[in-house]
């Protein structure tokens, strides 16, 4: 359900932007963009994130009929001869435009680890907090002029590490709604009025010795009005979107984030993410798969569908993922059975951006405890990601501490899946 | 007693280098060690060659052991007389930074009470303490107010919060087992009784927690409930993490790059960096070999500056050691320095240098003057107060602020300092009253790395966009004490001179009542016109800044 909002200031004439002594020169910065840098902003990245990591055999690997099997059944896909877990039958239609990988190795077996291995393709433990990976796409492509926020996360995620508060994630916590703090209940007279005294006050202060400061503030301020008063705030609501758009994707919290999802990239947004939490099934695996894969599959593959018609998917990357994969063996937990940790082989699921479609890579063994054909490193991951992004891997990166790191540390990338 | 113990710390610290001078003090330290066991000598010669240290398993045990090392050390048997002055400061100083240059004037009493007590007690005074401040006209107010703020519970929260985050900010381990709750309190207590740097510090990097037996079923229980283990349980007790961050935290010295590779231009190398790792290992510890996974060294304990024991020791004398080697070491004067400089960064808006990020052969501004101070701190027995109450007191932190862009002009005037989250929670709160959703949001948006320079740090969107918009904010506000008490008083000047030392704790400028009082003037609805004249001061750069 969508609840009417309070009033947002989208009506405010430019003239009282102007009270803050902004001008369009400066919103555009000096030059305006470059023509390549226009070309790369064209790249975005919609990262599902299956947190509680997703069972491998019960999404993309499916064993039936063996020991480790359980009791999921695998289905036919579009793909002659690639079979897939039962509960995914709108992604099965859809695997002529997916890639999947099969034969992830990761490292880490522990939620926060994995969840860092994952997001940022380093290991944590080291002496720098490394940035998602959405903070890096923020700062490599993203316009610092733009109205809207260059990474938005729908749900919580890990910050921008040592790349800083600029290119941190701007977190939604209820798809659908605008972010925290954008609307006022405030006349828009009274908030010229206010934002004049505002920046009388500061004005003394900058006279007074803080001129750098109060300069940034008022950057700030002005950036933060820029959001609240932009039309493109929209791409946060769903109202204009029909609902039977908003049905396809899935009327719960994660469909509707994947439809937020689409509309700020297509709004520019080149990074966003989104969270699908419950995937932990250490118990009652075999039950609890059944409603949490309904709704990613549903909300996936529509979302495939919708960027395809749009005409998005070409320069739209999606991945699914989630920190690591489950134990083959069905552990015998009550009140059901469930899976364990186990990062030795799980699976990922790229589409778009270039990546192309209908390939699986990596084979993993019948019982499906080890990857033996094609193993990919959550590095390969990476490069991959970076590859189909046209962001450069080796690029170094400094620390606050003037240390250089690249922005992914070795790998390669899994050429079949590249055009 | 005391001699003995003297004695088996020289064993410990290997401060002898001639051979011949090393072999005298070993039979002395045998003698000793042997008394002190009261046993015979070991039954075979090597044995018998070999000085034996107490076992030190127990936290008390170390902190006796340390205290000993303590009382011997020359320095503060030599130091007691040395008096260093505030005004020793500025000169020193301004001698180093030049003569010529324009320094900013020292602020006056209204402001030096808002700055020294967002420094102290981290929060603005209230409009009262600002008043009676103001009116006092007694002789050196301002040393007796650093005095009497030094001696509240506020500075010792005030600080233990600081270190707690400049610990916990790079922290890696689970949240589950640590408590930085825990180590605020108990550095809190310390500070509060006026324990020693040294001695915090020994702590720390001593601990050795260890699961209790009988409690190992109990989950993540890593004895995390006692504070002081948790600088060690923050780096989740790995030798290289620990390494890196006891020389980050506690010398300032960056060198975690050597982990992986020698530094082109700093002095520590790569094996350095795994011998002062080797002091954390539970075991033997090896260096690994980068071109080839399977080839490892093994790594034996040594200290940056070259120190190395004498014997082989057990996990937890290695911990006391490298607790020893980094405080109780005469060549180790980075020790001391670290600790002045973090703090004059603090208060001032730069230090010397970077305060966590100095190469042995990188650039300290005027290092005559912060090793001076850095040396009495030492001679004072690393009382954290006696660095308080000399920066404090000194022209260099009551000047008046300026950008500063260059290394040149600092210290002739104090950066503007953007308010950690505490301050702005408490600048917050003391207006709209306690509120937990308000707390919160206030952790989550203005929190930063306190060990990045103030320079380098940048504001976001989210903190205008709440202090701008926030539902529950703006309510409060509307709805506060304050604002109904202003509404009701009919007199312009009284009304903003109260809004003002509320807020900002001064009074109004003459243009800013000008203001103010057209504002009031011009706006029909008096409840309206304060709502907009609150939101403005909670809006402004002040608000947020330390001036």
């Amino acid at each position: 359900m969508i609840t009417p909002h309070p009033p947002t200031l989208f009506d405010m004439p430019l003239s009282r932007r102007q009270a803050l002594g902004l001008s369009a020169a400066s919103l555009l910065g000096p030059l305006g963009l470059h023509a390549e840098q226009i070309k790369k902003q064209q790249r975005a990245c919609i990262l599902v994130w299956l947190a509680g990591a997703p069972s491998q055999m019960e999404t993309w690997d499916p064993k039936p009929g063996t020991g480790n099997g359980g009791p999921t059944k695998a289905i036919k896909t579009a793909l002659p001869g690639v079979s897939i877990a039962e509960h995914w039958p709108q992604m099965a239609k859809a695997l002529g435009e997916v890639a999947i990988i099969r034969s992830m190795v990761g490292k880490e077996a522990a939620h926060a680890r994995g969840t860092y291995h994952l997001h940022t393709g380093r290991r944590m433990g080291g002496p720098e907090k490394h940035p998602n990976f959405g903070s890096v796409v923020a700062a490599e492509l993203g316009d610092t002029n733009s109205e809207l926020p260059n990474f938005v996360s729908v749900g919580q995620t890990l910050s921008s590490g040592f790349l800083g508060v600029k290119v941190a994630p701007f977190i939604v916590n209820r798809a659908g709604q605008l972010p925290a703090n954008v609307s006022t209940t405030v006349t828009s007279p009274r908030i010229s009025r206010r934002l004049a005294l505002l920046k009388a006050q500061d004005a003394d202060l900058s006279e007074a010795g803080a001129a750098a400061l109060v300069e940034e503030h008022r950057v700030l301020y002005e950036r933060a009005r820029r959001l609240m008063t932009s039309p493109k705030l929209k791409a946060f609501k769903l109202n204009d979107e029909p609902a039977a758009r908003q049905q396809a994707y899935g009327k719960n919290q994660f469909g509707q984030g994947l439809l937020v999802a689409r509309r700020l990239v297509e709004a520019g947004v080149p990074f966003v993410e989104v969270r699908r939490g419950g995937w932990d099934m250490h118990n009652s695996l075999f039950t609890r798969i059944k409603p949490a894969a309904a709704q990613v599959d549903r909300g996936v593959a529509s979302l495939l569908g919708d960027l395809k018609r749009r005409g998005l998917l070409d320069r739209t990357l999606v991945i699914v993922a989630g920190e690591f994969g489950r134990t083959p063996k069905v552990n015998s937990k009550s009140p059901a059975p469930g899976r364990d940790h186990w990062a030795r082989n799980f699976g990922v699921m790229l589409a778009g951006a270039g990546i192309r479609g209908g390939r699986v890579v990596g084979k993993t063994s019948a019982n499906g405890q080890e990857v033996v054909d094609g193993a990919v490193s959550v590095e390969d991951l990476f490069q991959t990601i970076c590859r189909a992004m046209k962001i450069d891997a080796d690029k170094e990166l400094y620390t606050p501490g003037g240390r250089p790191l690249t922005i992914v540390d070795g790998g390669k990338p899994i050429s079949e899946i590249l055009g | 007693m005391r001699r003995l113990l003297i004695l088996t710390l020289c064993a410990l610290l290997a401060l002898a280098t001639s051979a011949a001078d090393a072999q005298t003090k070993k039979s002395g330290k045998r003698r000793a060690a042997t008394k002190k066991s009261g046993r015979k000598a070991g039954k075979n010669k090597s044995a018998a060659k070999k000085p034996k240290l107490p076992p030190l398993k127990t936290a008390a045990d170390k902190q006796k052991f340390l205290a000993a090392i303590r009382d011997s050390m020359p320095v503060r048997r030599a130091g007691g007389n040395i008096r260093y002055t505030p005004l020793d400061l500025d000169r020193s100083l301004e001698y180093r930074v030049g003569r010529d240059r324009s320094y900013a004037p020292v602020i006056n009493d209204e402001r030096f009470v808002r700055r020294v007590h967002l420094d102290l007690v981290g929060r603005p005074p209230t409009g009262n303490e600002v008043r009676e401040f103001t009116a006092d006209t007694t002789f050196s107010k301002r040393p007796r107010l650093v005095d009497r703020l030094l001696t509240t519970e506020a500075y010792a929260r005030k600080w233990a919060r600081y270190w707690k985050n400049v610990i916990f900010f790079e922290a890696t381990a689970n949240r589950n087992r640590t408590n930085p709750q825990a180590l605020e309190d108990w550095l809190t207590e310390q500070f509060k009784k006026g324990a020693a740097w040294d001695a915090i510090v020994a702590e720390l990097v001593s601990a050795m927690p260890v699961r209790d037996k009988k409690k190992k079923k109990e989950k993540n229980d890593w004895s995390q409930k006692t504070g002081q283990n948790n600088f060690v349980l923050a780096y989740e007790n790995k030798p290289p993490l620990l390494a890196a961050q006891t020389a980050r935290l506690f010398m300032g010295i960056s060198i975690q790059c050597a982990e992986c590779h020698d530094h082109p231009f700093d002095k520590w190398k790569r094996e350095q960096f795994h011998e002062l790792a080797a002091f954390f290992s539970r075991g033997k510890y090896y260096m690994p070999n980068l071109d080839n996974p399977a080839k490892k060294t093994e790594m034996k304990p040594k200290f940056l500056l070259g120190e190395e024991p004498p014997v082989k020791l057990t996990i937890h004398q290695r911990r006391v050691a490298i607790a020893a080697y980094l405080v109780y070491n005469q060549d180790n004067y980075w020790f001391a320095r670290a600790f002045v400089n973090r703090i004059w960064n603090e208060l001032v808006g730069d230090g010397f240098y970077a305060v966590d990020s100095l190469g042995p052969d990188q650039e300290c501004l005027h290092p005559s003057v912060v090793n001076r101070i850095a040396a009495v701190f030492r001679y004072r027995k690393f009382d954290p107060r006696w660095v308080f109450r000399l920066l404090l007191n000194s022209r260099a932190y009551q000047r008046d602020i300026r950008s500063i862009d260059n290394d040149e002009d600092l210290f002739t005037a104090v950066r503007p300092i953007r308010l950690n989250s505490a301050q702005v929670k408490s600048s917050v709160l003391r207006l709209t009253g306690a509120n937990r959703n308000i707390s919160r949001s206030v952790d989550r948006e203005f929190r930063f790395d306190p060990s990045i320079p103030q320079r380098d740090l940048e504001g976001t969107v989210q903190q205008a966009l709440f202090l701008m918009n926030n539902p529950t904010l703006q309510n409060k506000l509307n709805q506060s004490k304050l604002k109904k008490r202003l509404v009701k008083i009919k007199q312009p000047r009284r009304l903003l001179t109260q809004l003002y030392l509320a807020v900002l704790s001064r009074q109004p400028t003459d243009s800013e009542y000008a203001r103010g009082r057209k504002h009031l003037r011009e706006v029909p609805d008096q409840a309206e016109a304060v709502e907009d004249l609150l939101w403005v001061l909670v809006n402004s750069t002040e608000f947020l800044t330390k001036r």
